[in-house]
């Protein structure tokens, strides 16, 4: 009979399904806060590994992330500056000339101050010096009070005479051409001469004697007394010497660089000989040069 | 184990016991009338079922939507398993040794609240943890004499010999 209780029959079934929910609910309840725990802390160990990977995975796409916009914004930053540079290159190319005349007409303007001189200001508009029978135009002539053999100087030295002048321009005669000559006296020894042209850049002292000692690398001044250029305006320096019958055969390399001459001071028809420079100080910078040893 | 034979039709208990479950899950507020529903379902009308499978069943469905309403345990089914298992007992009590009178039913019923209150509170310490025990098992005493007299009346004839 018992056996036949706990079988297939609708009373065994009733009392199986008894079971199975008590037993059922006693597992569910075994499950709990305390069991459950335990296999919180099981699965927690399973998954860590899949945990950990999927960290830093998170943690590389995060960086990546951040890499790509960081690197995006560095080239749009970069595109910017780029841009901005080559505007500032472009203005500068365009302001340079400007920028170059402006600083020679400051130093022209400091060398003005140095000489107490009636100057005017020209622009060389031309320069064909290297050309045969080459030479320089300004862009200043009768118009402006100009005449031939006038002095023209620059804040590094003086480039010649006036050669020619028309109504609106006058052409100018270089010192290194060579038929230009220029009343010159050397630093040390005070001996006196004529400077002559030798071509681009180049000159020579005539009539030195022989027993003047003349070294190398000695500056070489207008002597004033051709009546163009006052006494002491730095001509050049001097670069060989060597004897030659009963004078000295003495080379001058100019001080004024007549290839890149921009704007130049005109002198005074026949000027005094001596010129003082004006007492108080003065801007070394602008033309130190131009100041007689 | 015999089921008893039900004399009083099985609709009215049926109807009765899912009066009571819904009685428990709208009465959330107030613990005290819940855990007399609750105490009701499980010790006055489970056990009256002409299958124990059916009381036990009903018994759980009482634990499980009381505290479904509570939302007071971290792991939940304590409430059903000391309801199935005192119902069980209350069944089995019943089997063995039908009521003929009310006052010693009372006192059965008060003695089978007791160990209805263990078996619940230690089965949810089991499965939740430390929690309040309340004053509903209070309640379920206290009124004995109502839910019991309604219990013993639905029983006549069926258990008494």
């Amino acid at each position: 009979m018992r056996h036949r209780d706990w079988g297939w029959s609708p009373t065994g079934r009733r009392r199986w399904a008894m079971v199975a929910l008590v037993l059922g609910h006693f597992t569910w309840m075994a499950l709990g806060r305390g069991p459950s725990s335990r296999w919180q802390h099981l699965l927690n160990t399973l998954s860590a590994p899949p945990r950990m990977v999927s960290g830093h995975w998170e943690l590389w796409r995060a960086g990546r992330r951040d890499r790509l916009g960081d690197l995006q914004q560095a080239r749009r930053e970069n595109a910017s500056l780029q841009a901005e540079v080559s505007a500032l290159l472009s203005t500068r190319e365009a302001e340079a000339p400007q920028l170059a005349e402006a600083q020679e007409a400051i130093r022209l303007l400091g060398l003005k101050r140095l000489l107490p001189l009636d100057f005017q200001a020209a622009r060389v508009i031309v320069n064909v010096r290297k050309a045969p029978f080459g030479g320089m135009i300004l862009d200043r002539g009768a118009d402006a009070g100009l005449s031939p053999d006038q002095g023209v100087i620059a804040p590094e030295g003086v480039v010649g005479r006036l050669w020619d002048v028309g109504g609106t321009q006058a052409s100018l005669l270089p010192l290194d051409a060579y038929n230009a000559s220029t009343g010159v006296m050397l630093a040390r020894s005070r001996a006196t001469g004529v400077l002559q042209g030798l071509g681009p850049g180049k000159a020579a002292i005539r009539y030195i004697g022989n027993q003047e000692v003349v070294q190398v690398g000695e500056p070489v001044f207008t002597s004033g007394l051709d009546r163009v250029f006052p006494r002491g305006l730095l001509v050049g320096y001097v670069t060989a010497v060597a004897p030659h019958d009963v004078e000295l055969h003495v080379e001058v390399v100019l001080a004024a660089p007549l290839d890149r001459l921009g704007l130049v001071l005109v002198l005074p028809p026949h000027p005094r000989l001596e010129i003082q420079p004006p007492a108080g100080p003065v801007d070394a910078s602008i033309s130190a040069k131009q100041v007689t040893p | 184990m015999t089921a008893p034979s039900s004399g009083a039709p099985g609709v009215r208990r049926f109807v009765l016991a899912l009066l009571c479950l819904a009685g428990i899950q709208f009465t959330a507020p107030w613990p005290g009338p819940q855990a007399v529903l609750n105490t009701f379902l499980v010790l006055g009308l489970g056990p009256g079922f002409a299958s124990p499978l059916a009381g036990i069943a009903w018994a759980a469905a009482a634990g499980w939507v009381m505290e479904g309403s509570l939302r007071l345990y971290p792991h939940l089914g304590g409430t059903a398993f000391g309801n199935m298992l005192a119902c069980l007992l209350a069944f089995s009590l019943l089997l063995r040794w039908p009521p003929h009178t009310l006052k010693p039913f009372w006192g059965r019923q008060a003695v089978l609240v007791v160990v209805h209150t263990l078996l619940v509170q230690g089965a949810i310490s089991f499965a939740a943890g430390a929690h309040a025990w309340g004053y509903g098992w209070l309640w379920s005493l206290l009124l004995i004499p109502a839910w019991a007299t309604l219990a013993l009346r639905l029983h006549p004839p069926l258990h008494r010999k």
